[in-house]
């Protein structure tokens, strides 16, 4: 039985240390640009669970492919669609004149 | 017993199951995209309205969301040891394991609802009656607007989550599974896992990034 527990019992207790990293970090006063880098552990997290609890490099077949792709296509997604909003430059619209 | 399992189109069970496996994997490909446009919905916004989603953030309830956190870290680590147990063939321990994932999964959705209340009652639903005023009011609205798709889409998975748990209880209680073939057991504790995944990265989005000042 502690065969099975103990190995995910660790990931357990590393997942609830890098919650507790992300908690703490919330109430620095750090300015709001630190608040994107709350996202590291949460990335990390993702990755735990990933290959612990969904056992992505051990499922058969395409599985580890499909995972790739996902993760693939969705930096596609914000990528390309946040480069034209942020690089973007607003100039104010001119009055127009009527005749 | 594990002939019983397999289908006429499979030639063995272990391709039968890895069948199953990537059809879930190719599932949850796809709505990470579809939990990717609502991810870019957040970070446009918050570009364009950086102080707006700073001051909706501090009205979300930490305490509630940090709560659910834990409770879906160990509704994901109950699920996978209750998969350990399967694969040596003790199905008493797996039912026992799926019953508490079900009931930590109810807990989330009920700690949701209560947040849910506390939200409304505090006006933080985007429109005419909008708790919030002041220059930074609109972005503030559109993180709320954030919030309410991705909390109820979250929890709609959840709901189906709970229902594929109770069906595995169901179908292991009338010892459909064995350490030879368990597979339905693994294609829904991947899903299971899937949706903390997608909290994971909501419970930073919603509750911390906008917090520290």
């Amino acid at each position: 039985m502690m065969r099975i527990v103990r190995p995910i019992a660790f990931v357990w207790l590393a997942l609830a240390l890098l919650m507790a990293l992300e908690l703490g970090g919330a109430f620095l006063h750090a300015g709001h640009v630190f608040g994107g880098f709350l996202l590291v552990p949460a990335g990390v997290m993702v990755l735990l669970v990933g290959f612990f609890f969904m056992r992505v490099q051990r499922s058969g077949g395409l599985a580890p492919f499909f995972a790739l792709a996902a993760l693939f296509w969705l930096l596609v997604l914000l990528g390309l669609d946040s480069m034209d909003a942020m690089t973007r430059t607003d100039y104010p619209v001119q009055a127009t004149e009527y005749p | 017993m594990s002939g019983a399992h397999l289908h006429f189109q499979y030639e063995s069970l272990e391709h039968q199951s890895d069948t199953a496996l990537d059809g879930m994997w190719l599932f949850l490909a796809q709505e990470v995209l579809f939990f990717g446009g609502l991810f870019f919905a957040w970070l446009l916004c918050r570009h364009f309205h950086p102080l707006g989603f700073h001051r909706a953030t501090q009205q979300t309830d930490l305490l509630i969301g940090s709560i659910n956190t834990v409770v879906l870290i160990t509704s994901s680590a109950v699920y996978t040891i209750g998969l350990g147990f399967i694969r040596i063939d003790d199905r008493r321990r797996l039912v026992q394991c799926c019953v508490v994932t079900a009931l930590l999964g109810c807990a989330f959705l009920v700690l949701k609802a209560l947040e849910w209340k506390v939200d409304l009652h505090e006006h933080m639903n985007p429109g005419v009656y909008f708790g919030l005023t002041g220059a930074d009011a609109g972005g503030a609205q559109l993180f709320w607007v954030f919030y309410w798709v991705a909390t109820v889409l979250h929890a709609v998975h959840m709901a189906v989550g709970i229902g594929l748990v109770a069906w595995v209880v169901h179908r292991a209680r009338k010892g459909a599974y064995s350490a030879v073939w368990h597979t339905p057991v693994e294609v829904v504790g991947i899903y299971w896992s899937f949706v903390d995944v997608i909290w994971l990265v909501l419970y930073p989005l919603i509750y911390l990034v906008g917090r520290p000042g």
